[in-house]
């Protein structure tokens, strides 16, 4: 097909992408309000200061991959890690846990929005013109951990984001009650995974970055996403599409982890997309399992090979039903759209995947891109055909359109 | 501004589309007829340009015959809907003038307007290309006027 119908319809997709993002306000005022919430459980006088608590974000907002949700006055989940350090007086993770949803119930803000205890997380549920509630996760990093942040992460070095995991708090867990000693406690290393996200990402690039750069406790918002973290919002934007309230959609941890496997380095989005979704049933595993004598799928985390994401697959058949016939319609969806030749079809084979209204603002934004390239003289016409682009013979001056709107 | 040939803008005019077809009657007028595709995903477009010293420019889509986007009764920065005669800049602001060359002005102009103009029909009905609206009565003798060669 001819390549630059395919460039455009990248530039389409990719389009989708920073449509589906968040936008910078909603960014700046999560960011905000995390940062108040560790300024609370951190400053002079509270219990939990000598632990020096962080608020660090995780999950989505910390890859850069946190969409919109389809019903946009729905509220976004923000993932939260409070995290402590140094603590030596042998608390236990109930301990742990309460110090934390303690501290937030003595201030006169977070008393009234904090939400009753989950298994692991505390919520805050903030007001409407935020558009967001926060799961804050209380856990506990051990001793190296602050020197091991300084590595540098490649292939070679699964072993340091191995140990990037830390101990946390789950209420269901047998020695929540009792265990003061937390390598008892339940390890989640969502902060490797994060460094492993990143890396494939780049996986062109091979640039080298030190861990502690992949967990900043503010990530950058950057608008300009790189094309794995496209791709997996433009696969979870189809999820919640085709899974509309449903809680047995495929999970977003498996939708990333795969993409993130399939994703070969490709620059262009549609490209990575179709490469993507036809390949990524390639990471998932057919194992045997001795406990059960059967075979289950399984798809490991990568940074914790013993961690299987398909885990609720065994005991749900729907979970993993609907992983399937996701996966088959999105790959027919996407083909779809990469067969298009011309504006109309490509909205139309795009509008029930994605959703009428947000694949008419991807062609809006289109067209006040064009515009503001041609204002700042960056727009050429080639000779020829008269396509207009980034490059061609001849610039567009500028103008003004004259004429009746109707 | 010094008034560039027509000799050498349908000289122009051929080099940049040598598929297209250019009339010129001496320095009086020209006429234009060719192919535009505002983008790779763009239709093909029939498009006439026919400036005279006498009346300026206009330019017209000869084919297909223009679609209206959801709920629109005409055309978006036209003079005309049904003679498809487009608006590509404005008069009084002298951003066109006959020491411009049409191939780097007008012909730029009419694929840009194309392109938006398929987006105004994605978006049902948001014109994003830019410019001024205006009430075509009262501003017709205006347009005539500025439109004529040297006065503007």
């Amino acid at each position: 097909m001819n390549t630059e119908i395919r460039q455009q319809i990248s530039q389409v997709l990719g389009g989708m992408g920073e449509e589906l993002d968040i936008t910078q306000k909603q960014y700046e005022d999560a960011v905000e309000s995390y940062k108040a919430v560790g300024d609370w459980l951190s400053r002079d006088g509270s219990p939990l200061a000598s632990y020096k608590p962080e608020i660090l974000p995780q999950g989505s907002f910390l890859l850069g991959t946190m969409i919109k949700r389809v019903h946009e006055k729905d509220h976004v989940d923000i993932d939260l890690v409070c995290r402590l350090s140094g603590l030596t007086n042998g608390w236990t993770a109930y301990d742990v846990k309460m110090a934390v949803g303690d501290r937030l119930k003595d201030s006169g803000t977070y008393a009234g929005m904090l939400l009753p205890e989950g298994r692991r997380c505390w919520t805050l549920q903030y007001a409407e013109d935020r558009g967001f509630h926060m799961d804050i996760l209380p856990s506990l990093v051990g001793e190296n951990y602050f020197v091991l942040m300084e590595r540098k992460f490649s292939d070679m070095e699964m072993e340091n984001v191995r140990s990037l995991a830390i101990y946390i708090t789950d209420n269901q867990h047998y020695n929540y009650f009792t265990s003061t000693n937390p390598l008892d406690w339940p390890l989640s290393n969502m902060f490797g995974f994060a460094s492993w996200f990143k890396y494939r990402s780049q996986v062109t690039m091979r640039k080298s970055f030190s861990l502690n750069e992949s967990v900043k406790p503010v990530p950058a918002f950057n608008r300009k996403k790189l094309p794995l973290q496209q791709i997996v919002q433009i696969l979870k934007r189809h999820r919640d599409i085709m899974f509309d309230g449903d809680d047995k959609k495929p999970i977003s941890i498996i939708i990333t982890t795969l993409a993130a496997l399939a994703y070969n380095g490709e620059i262009d989005i549609l490209t990575g997309l179709q490469n993507v979704v036809t390949t990524m049933h390639n990471h998932i595993e057919h194992r045997f399992v001795p406990s059960t004598g059967k075979r289950h799928w399984c798809i490991p985390n990568p940074v914790n090979p013993t961690e299987n994401f398909a885990d609720k697959w065994v005991d749900c058949r729907e979970k993993e039903n609907n992983f399937w016939i996701w996966l088959k319609q999105v790959t027919a969806d996407v083909a779809a759209i990469a067969d298009q030749d011309n504006v109309p079809s490509l909205k139309k084979s795009m509008e029930r995947p994605f959703g009428d209204n947000l694949v008419k603002s991807v062609f809006e934004q289109a067209g006040h891109a064009t515009r503001g390239l041609r204002e700042s003289g960056a727009l050429y016409m080639s000779a020829g055909t008269g396509r207009l682009g980034a490059s061609g013979r001849t610039s567009v001056p500028n103008h003004n359109n004259f004429g009746r709107r109707e | 501004m010094s008034r560039i040939s027509l000799l050498h803008q349908a000289g122009a005019l051929r080099a940049y589309f040598p598929q297209s077809t250019v009339k010129r009657d001496g320095e009086q007028s020209l006429i234009w007829v060719g192919k535009l595709q505002p983008s790779a995903l763009g239709g093909i477009y029939t498009v006439k340009l026919h400036y005279s010293r006498k009346d300026g420019v206009a330019v017209y889509v000869l084919d297909p015959k223009l679609l209206l986007a959801k709920g629109a009764t005409a055309l978006p920065h036209v003079y005309s809907t049904p003679k498809q005669q487009l608006c590509l800049y404005y008069p009084p602001g002298n951003e066109w003038n006959p020491g411009m060359w049409f191939v780097q002005s007008i012909i730029p102009w009419a694929s840009e307007w194309l392109y938006h103009y398929e987006l105004w029909i994605a978006t049902d009905g948001k014109w994003l290309g830019g410019g001024i609206d205006h009430n075509p009565p009262q501003d017709k003798s205006i347009n005539q006027q500025d439109l004529v060669d040297g006065t503007t």
